[in-house]
């Protein structure tokens, strides 16, 4: 896969349209930022890319044909990870945290080596022991997007994965996943702070009324309330 | 009062004499119950999951109705059973009325749906994202449920616990179909029910003891456990 294209996404909630036709187009090594106010179905469209929630109508053009709901779910869902706005931690350390991501049948040496690896790649070598439960805020992210590291997915959905984090944790989870994009993963953030993922997104789209549009970096100055209507 | 004090004075020697009779039934109560704990737990909890996961018609029927189950007292189940397999009912060629495989069926249906429903229950309030995050790091559904099932295992536990707590201090459906006989299917309330009868309260005691002795050791185990897996501990 290097690059997938949905189309013709429908899901519509109380007789209200989510999601009206809508397509959208997801490379490697490419970041995509989803914004688009509260209820605008962010979370809805992540989750039915992953998988986890059907949509009443849906085509994923795979550049060798066309898939519906089933055949995506059943072809393309192994590669692909949702981080949850709070990711969750099962029972245990971070290490066994990081251990669930690794296939079964890799052997106990190979194993602890990719873990260390990820430890070190996402700066949790201090708390590698500690309960995965206790942690804060953004060292649940970090652990999360080690784990999406050691799976190596080929999309990865993000809902909000800077919410509710101080400057230093929002800046580590950014580096995190320049990185990811970088090694090949194709990015979808949805998120309500555009200006935070300004140095990491290729692609920036607006949801609004089931229906994406891309904002353009004149249409987002173009958006900008003049000072001086304040000022006055 | 001096007559129960007398009673519970006998029922302590017996007890710690090592009275076979007594130590007989207690063994065939725990052989009984426990193994038709260990036959209904899997698919009850299988079960369980499947109504909290699952997205099905008929499902919240279906709630309702183990929800119900749990109320039918436990000699109509062992009428139910006693009519399946009497001589003229349908199993009756098994030949099964007043064994210990009789037992262990009737405790099987009394277990069953406390266990779908407290599980249930436990398995309801687990959070979503455990499932989700369990299969998009690339779980198989088996080791999704596994997980999950370890995620909530004070709840699951409870649930094994209390409907081990119903099925051994249960009198009606055990004396239906199992027939009371010493040595083969006396077990302990059924003991309890015959040596009241009689006016032989020392055995009924030190059986109540016994049973006593269990539920105080299972609750403490539960506690135990529950203590260790709490955040704070």
């Amino acid at each position: 896969m290097n690059e997938l294209h949905f189309r013709h996404i429908h899901q519509h909630f109380q007789q209200r349209h989510i999601l009206d036709g809508l397509e959208l187009s997801l490379c490697q090594t490419h970041c995509t930022l989803l914004t688009g106010d509260n209820g605008a179905g962010k979370t809805t469209l992540l989750r039915i890319l992953a998988g986890f929630d059907k949509p009443e109508q849906f085509q994923v053009d795979t550049g060798f044909g066309l898939l519906n709901w089933k055949q995506y779910r059943k072809t393309l869902q192994p590669s692909v990870l949702y981080l949850h706005q709070q990711p969750y931690m099962f029972e245990g350390s971070v290490r066994d945290n990081l251990d669930y991501a690794l296939p079964r049948q890799l052997d106990k040496a190979v194993r602890q080596a990719r873990i260390q690896q990820a430890l070190q790649w996402a700066v949790l070598e201090r708390i590698a022991d500690t309960p995965a439960k206790t942690l804060s805020g953004g060292e649940y992210q970090r652990v999360a997007l080690a784990r999406a590291w050691l799976r190596q997915p080929r999309i990865l959905l993000l809902d909000e994965p800077t919410a509710n984090m101080d400057k230093d944790a929002r800046l580590r989870t950014i580096q995190l996943l320049r990185q990811l994009r970088d090694d090949g993963m194709a990015l979808l953030v949805a998120s309500h702070d555009p200006d935070y993922f300004s140095s990491l997104v290729n692609e920036h789209l607006h949801l609004q009324a089931g229906k994406l549009q891309a904002v353009t970096a004149r249409a987002r100055f173009a958006n900008i309330t003049p000072l001086h209507h304040f000022a006055s | 009062m001096a007559t129960l004090l007398d009673a519970s004075a006998d029922a302590l020697t017996l007890l710690f004499s090592g009275d076979q009779a007594l130590w007989e039934i207690v063994g065939i109560s725990f052989e009984v119950s426990a193994l038709a704990l260990l036959i209904a737990t899997p698919p009850a909890l299988l079960l369980a999951f499947v109504l909290a996961y699952g997205q099905f018609p008929g499902r919240r029927l279906t709630i309702a109705l183990f929800s119900t189950l749990l109320s039918v007292p436990t000699v109509v189940i062992g009428l139910t059973l006693y009519l399946l397999l009497s001589r003229q009912g349908p199993l009756g060629e098994w030949r099964l009325l007043f064994t210990q495989t009789a037992m262990v069926m009737g405790q099987v249906v009394l277990a069953f749906p406390m266990l779908v429903s407290i599980g249930h229950s436990a398995l309801q309030a687990a959070d979503r994202r455990a499932w989700e995050t369990a299969r998009t790091l690339g779980a198989s559904h088996l080791r999704a449920l596994l997980t999950i099932t370890y995620e909530v295992r004070f709840g699951l536990l409870a649930a094994v616990l209390a409907s081990f707590g119903r099925i051994i201090s249960e009198v009606g459906a055990s004396m239906m179909l199992g027939g009371n006989i010493l040595h083969h299917t006396r077990n302990i309330p059924t003991a309890i029910a015959l040596e009241t009868s009689k006016g032989e309260f020392a055995q009924g005691i030190a059986l109540g003891m016994v049973l006593l002795v269990l539920a105080f050791t299972l609750n403490a185990l539960l506690h135990h456990f529950q203590g260790k897996g709490h955040i704070g501990s």
